[in-house]
């Protein structure tokens, strides 16, 4: 049986001319899986994560977490997750301890156990030896750290993080990650949202890509990068932008998908090798000189791009 | 409810341990109070400085009669101790020089003909009685102005006594001149004789009568003061305590309380034990530190303590009903000031504890800070819990209406 089961989840807010957020999402994470929503922002991720979270209401669907109704039972749900939002919500005047002993309160915890839980995830976050130090003084890499350590306090069977590494610098987001693996590795569910592929790609053991606050695939990542096929992404940059070019490379048999932004054009292409001299020789007729080129082997950018015509990070 | 509590004591540490929410809560009050306390008069009572004046008698006298000695003996009148401390001086120059060194406050020159003057019943002879007065003094001053010429028309009162007198003497045929001067005299000197031994003025210091049971204290003027001061920065920082809420849902960890097992309402509760036990430790630190500071006589214990308890009340309710319309802190640091600072106004905070009557009383009784005013009066001048019972009961009525009203638009609004 999965752990969370979530059918036809539909989100609009303030209905009915309000913006759909969500529209109709369902999909599963099996215990012990780490399950990434991907997309662009706005695709509806944080909105559907929020709704898990029993914060938003559904307007249509249910989803259940552990066997509950996050629409009919969201107390015994939050007894069951552990939110990582994704800024900081923490109390900056007060120290970490005191932070992680205010939140195990608020999950319930009490007395011995709770003192003893906290010094567990203080060593599990390695803030031990700054414990008493107000959250004002930290740097943001250990606040994000103590954001996490929050949502572990009771133990919980999932965890949902909302996009925990935007804005922090490189060295914080591998120990995030890290992390995200350890805990896994213990036998913890992960539902991740972001927006940066690689993170998906290396965490997740399935990826559900989201856009438009539906979800418009969903797998492991080898049976997403199927969906484009032998396809190759060529990345090539232009001395200017020549919508005709664009046009004329679309046109090309090999060429399954072209999109052009700034000098910048990215192909989908069956086979990079033959397709090559050809890009060149139409650049060279319409007097456009190509300045860099990039050819990529199937990632689920190309699986993004590929479903909806349109880059990741649009 | 253990968590409701833990959410209580997160807020009161984070409100005890910002300085500028403690400046606005503690110190603000008190220094507002002794400002005011000083600049009418300072001190924990109702007691406006005894006005050095210093009088200069070169009044001659007429036959028995010396008008002068009737204007110092009003002024140095034992019902005038705490008002007037009279200086019996030898020269103007000397009265007047006391006065601008500041050393006196007045001086009041009598002339030498004075009681000649009084003496005539032609009406013919002038004379006046100066008051040579700092004009940066207000009360005392004015204070003197009044018994002297309180004491002057009574003098004036006897010349016309003279005067009518005579006119009947002349009427009824009478013409002998020795006869009229000595009838004249004598009325002078009766009318006289009656103003010396009861002064035309007669000051009492008290305050009002507290209703219902007989004034055993008298309420301080810093005391009154603070008891206005008090109220509008309790609501003040029942506003702040308040907008923790706001703070919260922009830190983003109200909805991060919201996804933990701990309910809506238990964190609306906690905030709002949170306000009512930060209002409480204001008043009660205010209280002790306007006894301590000011003296001052909050009335008996079991009175005030349920007058705490009210005034702490409507605070919290007050907050909570003006932060459930607001959307942003600023909003409820800007407007929440306008809507307290309007009530205060309207309630009277600024200008004592006393009703002053009229339209102003009236207004007052549409506001609970008029009635918090109404029952500390009563309890500063020794009244009883039986005394304050009908402010109280109001007072509360307004912390049900608006807690109640506040908290089901804060329900609606973060269900």
């Amino acid at each position: 049986m999965s752990l969370i089961d979530v059918e036809g989840l539909h989100k609009q807010f303030d209905p009915p001319r309000g913006i759909v957020a969500v529209d109709g999402v369902s999909f599963h994470i099996d215990g012990g899986e780490i399950y990434s929503l991907l997309g662009p922002n706005g695709a509806g991720k944080s909105t559907t994560i929020s709704m898990l979270s029993c914060l938003l209401r559904p307007t249509a669907g249910d989803a259940r977490v552990d066997g509950h109704s996050v629409v009919q039972d969201p107390a015994a749900v939050k007894e069951v997750i552990g939110v990582v939002p994704q800024d900081i919500a923490l109390y900056e005047d007060m120290t970490a301890r005191e932070n992680l002993i205010f939140w195990g309160k608020m999950y319930g915890l009490k007395d011995t156990e709770l003192h003893a839980r906290v010094d567990e995830v203080l060593e599990l976050i390695d803030l031990v030896d700054r414990q008493k130090q107000r959250l004002d003084k930290y740097s943001g890499g250990m606040k994000r750290r103590v954001n996490i350590g929050v949502a572990l306090l009771h133990r919980p069977k999932v965890l949902f993080l909302d996009e925990p590494t935007v804005g922090i610098d490189p060295q914080s987001r591998r120990a995030i990650l890290d992390g995200i693996k350890t805990f896994n590795r213990q036998g913890m569910s992960v539902l991740y949202t972001t927006h940066y592929m690689e993170e998906a790609q290396e965490l997740s053991h399935r990826i559900g890509i989201m856009d438009h606050g539906k979800m418009i695939a969903e797998g492991t990542h080898d049976e997403l990068v199927k969906i484009v096929g032998e396809q190759t992404k060529v990345d090539l940059k232009l001395d200017r932008d020549d919508r005709a070019l664009v046009d004329r490379w679309s046109a090309l048999e090999t060429v399954s998908k072209a999109t052009a932004e700034d000098g910048h054009v990215r192909l989908l292409v069956t086979d990079a090798r033959s397709v090559l001299p050809q890009l060149f020789e139409a650049a060279a007729e319409q007097g456009v000189r190509i300045i860099e080129i990039n050819v990529a082997e199937p990632n689920l950018e190309m699986v993004f791009l590929h479903l909806t015509g349109r880059a990741l990070r649009d | 409810m253990s968590r409701a509590f833990a959410i209580a004591w997160k807020d009161l540490r984070h409100t005890f341990r910002n300085p500028v929410a403690l400046t606005m809560m503690l110190l603000a009050p008190l220094v507002l109070a002794s400002l005011l306390g000083a600049a009418f008069g300072g001190g924990g009572g109702f007691n406006i400085s005894a006005t050095k004046t210093g009088i200069v008698n070169q009044d001659v006298g007429f036959q028995d009669f010396n008008a002068g000695n009737v204007v110092a003996s009003a002024l140095g009148s034992p019902d005038l101790k705490d008002l007037v401390t009279l200086e019996p001086l030898s020269s103007e120059a000397e009265a007047k020089s006391l006065v601008e060194t500041g050393k006196n406050g007045v001086a009041v020159l009598i002339p030498a003909d004075l009681s000649a003057a009084m003496q005539d019943a032609t009406g013919t002879k002038k004379a006046a009685v100066t008051i040579y007065r700092n004009p940066t003094l207000i009360i005392g001053p004015g204070i003197v102005t009044g018994v002297v010429g309180s004491v002057v028309d009574a003098l004036n009162g006897s010349r016309a006594a003279a005067a009518g007198t005579v006119g009947l003497l002349l009427g009824s045929g009478v013409t002998d001149q020795a006869r009229l001067q000595q009838a004249g005299q004598a009325a002078v000197a009766a009318f006289a004789q009656e103003a010396q031994t009861t002064p035309g003025v007669a000051i009492q210091t008290r305050g009002p009568e507290v209703s219902g049971s007989t004034q055993t204290h008298k309420a301080g003027v810093a005391g009154q003061v603070l008891a206005g001061m008090m109220i509008f920065f309790m609501f003040i920082g029942a506003s702040n305590a308040g907008r923790s809420i706001m703070d919260e849902d922009r830190q983003g960890t109200l909805s991060r309380l919201f996804t933990t097992p701990t309910t809506r309402a238990t964190v609306l509760g906690g905030k709002y034990i949170s306000v009512f036990v930060t209002i409480l430790a204001q008043a009660v630190i205010l209280l002790v530190a306007g006894r301590l500071i000011f003296g001052t006589y909050w009335g008996e214990a079991l009175a005030v303590a349920v007058l705490t308890l009210a005034m702490v009340a409507v605070a919290t309710g007050l907050g909570i009903l003006v932060v459930s319309f607001m959307k942003t802190p600023q909003q409820a640091g800007a407007l929440g000031s306008g809507v307290y600072l309007v009530l205060a106004l309207a309630g009277g905070n600024f200008v004592g504890t006393t009703d002053p009557g009229g339209a102003f009383g009236t207004i007052r009784k549409f506001t609970p800070n008029g009635w918090l005013l109404n029952a500390w009066d009563i309890t500063m001048r020794g009244g009883t819990l039986r005394d304050i019972l009908t402010p109280v009961l109001i007072c509360l009525a307004w912390a049900v209406v608006t807690f109640t009203t506040g908290t089901l638009v804060m329900r609606r609004r973060y269900r």
